[in-house]
């Protein structure tokens, strides 16, 4: 009866220093927490001139999707006027090179905001989440705290500012407050943003969020240019920085170990006619840890669950001593908290202009009322 | 010849009264739009209740725990040994008792050997076991759990079942399964269990051809095995249609991969090549899969044999359990049932836990953004949702309060407790994600300028010029008729 009980414990002890050995077992240990992949991929422009623009998405848009994000994680906002518009000499598709090599249009395309759907006021629905009950799964942006999210945007902007349709203007502001606000609700793990329009590193300067990367074609007061025509398409088919990284992409496997501090070194200024900027200092992670598949792949972690192993016969021990052993706590993983200043931009020279103005238009009332 | 040209002063409409009277009836009419230009462009932003979020987001909730042990001279040591384990039994306050009717859990002896039954649990009970006790103790009541693993909490979750034929041109394919009545007899249970937290649909459905995107790793044998950096691109989701859109609910899925006669057998490799027995891998907050090697024998398109599908079924409900966050029992505490009491009370206090905390956050974090944003509307139904939200919240902490008191079933208790955390982390998202809380654009001030320039100065500086000239006119004729009247008086 002793016996039979000593060996008990003696079983039981090794049995759960065991387990706790197998469960706490950190498979997440030095890459990224997320669980799942987002992208959101915006062309603000329509008509058939601004077809390089379209092409620049449905480039990012394939490329992100043979990398592994599935189409269901995909929200592509897209005027989609360009293949089936009436001067398009290959209808039905887009082509991003003058060779027309490879038909980006070709095979399952699933646009989500089409046309005149591509606003302002949807792009924001989109990333904060504040759309309609009656909005269908496929519009919506149903991302968690283990989510990482690639932004890409395209189309003709200018300082702090991106031109949607030539209707109506997103500015860095309101970006800037939808990442704060994803951000509270927990809607994010990391997001990747990456804008191809002029003066596009203007557009990331006013964000505050934490676990933010972002990347853009051209400075303040720089144009981002066009690369090639194709003759029998008639138009510029892409833009330069956008056809630079999609080109660096191709090498880019599913499992690639790629960073994204390679990702910014292959970029050549002199190719690109521009100078692209990177900032860094929201995000956590040293760039050449972070794989350009934590934001543009659907990497998953696996876990193998082997039935047959645990059923293992257990090793009993000949000596019949009771013996336990001290069990350490174990540590629990716990992300650092990052600390982070909400910084608004107190701009005085904003105030002055308005302020200036106010009195010119005193000073035109004055004149006015008095001229005899 | 009679002068056909007027004096202009003599025309009616000239006289003082008369074109005073016409500017300011301008002025009027502006004066009197602006009450209704302030309304139509003034957002609504209905106070918060502010303090009581700060407040709630100060209070921890308890939940109350008694063990009732069969031995009470233990009931000291056990006590001390589960309070020195502070840190993991955070936000439970565990009282051990001796054999009490009223315990939520008891602990009766059992000579060498441990048993886990209805909330009730055979333990050897001696002073030298107290330790493994209470690590047998933590490990039911509070388990550790990889977080990253458990899909996040949702009312409701879709199951979505998929047998995928990795190429059937070769006329050796599964085309059906008999799922909806495996479902029935093996994962009912589980799911009937598992109800109290969360609601489940269900679906499936048989593809014919679905390619890997890679391709495997052919081994010395024959076989072809799957390296633990191919598990994680397993999915071909570019190629493969793996659940509907019809509902905005998190899913869940469940593959059974039939490789193509090429490929198969196909087995999993371990970290070093070799390998493994395992069949089934899982990937965390999204679903299980099973590969399923068709024996030998079979040949042509045919249904999947039930030995098949009763083997793949425990497979799937692991992974679902483990998806879910239900923890493993304890190594050498077996149990006679699938899922015990002791598990569902478990995850049913740690979802409580989280979804309190959620919507404590979701709250806090409505109220600093309205602060912030100053261009957020807030409507009457945000500030509805917030108020319920609040009101779900104060029901958990009074209820856990007098939970403690009342000799109130267990299982009641948590289900209740759950209950009122589940509708405020809903009403608090349902708040924050209202669409009426869409902050305008920002516009810079020269946009605004830009933007009312235009319009309001070519109107407002003829209106302000001539009340000038107007008050500058008749300032002079006062001037003038006072010097006549003091003229006139001399």
């Amino acid at each position: 009866m002793r016996l039979a009980f000593s060996l008990f414990l003696v079983l039981f002890s090794t049995l759960v220093a065991a387990s706790h050995e197998h469960i706490v077992g950190d498979f997440f240990a030095g890459s990224s927490n997320h669980t799942n992949n987002w992208a959101v991929l915006v062309c603000s422009s329509r008509y058939w001139f601004n077809y390089r623009h379209m092409a620049n998405a449905l480039g990012m848009y394939r490329t992100v999707k043979r990398l592994g994000i599935p189409d269901s994680n995909i929200i592509l906002m897209l005027a989609d006027d360009a293949a089936c518009n009436a001067r398009n000499r290959f209808p039905g598709s887009v082509y991003a090179n003058p060779g027309r090599g490879l038909d980006l249009y070709g095979s399952s395309i699933e646009v989500d905001y089409r046309g005149y759907e591509v606003t302002v006021e949807n792009f924001l629905r989109v990333l904060t989440g504040r759309v309609d009950p009656s909005v269908p799964r496929s519009k919506r942006l149903l991302s968690d705290s283990n989510s990482n999210i690639f932004v890409y945007m395209t189309g003709h902007g200018g300082n702090e500012f991106l031109k949607f349709q030539d209707n109506e203007e997103i500015s860095a502001f309101d970006i800037a407050d939808a990442f704060a606000q994803m951000h509270e609700k927990r809607r994010y793990n990391e997001i990747f943003f990456m804008i191809d329009t002029c003066q596009a590193n203007t557009m990331f300067t006013k964000f505050y969020s934490p676990n933010i990367l972002a990347t853009g074609s051209s400075m303040l007061d720089q144009s981002s240019y066009s690369y090639q025509n194709d003759a029998d398409i008639g138009v510029a088919v892409i833009d330069r920085y956008t056809h630079f990284v999609l080109e660096y992409l191709e090498s880019i496997n599913k499992t690639s170990h790629a960073s994204m501090a390679d990702l910014f070194a292959s970029y050549d200024r002199d190719k690109i006619a521009s100078d692209p900027g990177v900032r860094a200092d929201l995000f956590n992670r040293p760039l050449d840890q972070v794989r350009i598949t934590d934001f543009l792949g659907g990497v998953a972690h696996a876990e193998v669950v082997d039935t047959q192993v645990e059923a293992e016969p257990i090793q009993w021990p000949a000596e019949d001593d009771v013996h336990v052993e001290p069990r350490q706590l174990n540590k629990t993983a716990t992300t650092p908290k990052t600390q982070w200043a909400s910084q608004t931009p107190a701009d005085g020279s904003r105030g002055l202009r308005a302020w200036t103005g106010v009195l010119l238009l005193v000073l035109l009332v004055g004149w006015a009322g008095v001229r005899k | 010849m009679a002068t056909s040209l007027r004096d202009p002063s003599t025309l009616f409409f000239q006289s003082e009264a008369i074109r005073r009277l016409i500017i300011s009836s301008y002025w009027v009419v502006l004066i009197a739009a602006l009450p209704l230009w302030w309304h139509t462009t003034s957002i609504e932003r209905l106070s918060l209740p502010t303090s009581r979020v700060n407040a709630q987001a100060d209070r921890q909730l308890r939940l109350p725990i008694s063990i009732g042990l069969e031995d009470a001279s233990l009931v000291g040591p056990l006590q001390r040994e589960l309070d020195s384990r502070g840190q993991r039994w955070k936000g439970l306050d565990v009282t051990v008792a001796g054999a009490a009717a009223n315990a939520s859990y008891i602990v009766v002896n059992a000579d060498n050997a441990a048993l886990l039954g209805e909330r009730r649990l055979q333990f050897p009970l001696r002073r030298a076991t107290i330790p493994l006790l209470a690590d047998a103790l933590s490990d039911l009541l509070v388990p550790r759990l990889n977080s990253h693993r458990i899909a996040h909490y949702a009312p409701r979750y879709r199951l979505a079942f998929t047998l995928l034929n990795e190429d059937a041109v070769e006329g050796d394919a599964i085309s059906s399964w008999d799922i909806s009545t495996a479902i029935t007899h093996q994962l009912s249970p589980l799911l009937d269990a598992l109800s109290v937290l969360h609601n489940f649909t269900i679906e499936s459905q048989v593809q014919f051809h679905a390619p890997l995107a890679f391709s495997p790793q052919p081994m010395s044998d024959g076989s072809v095995g799957l390296t633990p950096e191919d598990l994680t691109v397993f999915v071909n989701s570019a190629e493969w249609t793996l659940s509907s859109s019809v509902s905005n609910d998190p899913v869940l899925h469940f593959l059974v991969f039939v490789p193509s006669s090429s490929h198969r057998p196909m087995h999993i490799l371990d970290a070093h090549g070799v390998p493994t027995t395992a069949e089934s891998f899982l990937l965390p907050q999204w679903g299980g899969i099973v590969i399923y090697n068709p024996p030998n024998t079979e040949r042509g398109v045919r249904p999947l044999s039930h030995d098949a599908l009763s083997s793949i079924l425990p497979q799937f409900s692991n992974q679902l359990l483990s998806l879910l966050g239900v923890a493993k029992l304890p190594p050498g505490i077996p149990s006679t049932s699938p899922l015990t009491e002791w598990q569902l009370d478990a995850l049913l206090r740690r979802r409580a836990f989280e979804n309190t905390l959620e919507a404590t956050e979701t709250l806090q974090s409505i109220v600093r953004l309205v602060d912030q944003i100053d261009n957020m509307p807030v409507g009457q139904d945000v500030r509805g949702d917030v108020l319920s939200a609040l009101s779900s919240l104060d029901h958990i902490h009074i209820h856990s309060k007098t939970a403690s008191a009342l000799p109130l079933p267990l299982s009641l208790s948590l289900n209740t407790t759950l209950h009122h955390s589940a509708t405020a982390l809903t009403l608090a998202s349902r708040a924050f994600f209202n669409p009426g809380m869409l902050a305008l654009l920002y516009f810079p001030t020269e946009h605004k300028f830009a933007v009312y320039m235009p319009l309001f100065a070519s109107a407002v500086i003829p209106l302000l010029a001539t009340v000038i000239r107007e008050v500058a006119a008749w300032r002079k004729q006062r001037r003038e008729a006072a010097v006549a009247v003091a003229a006139a008086a001399q």
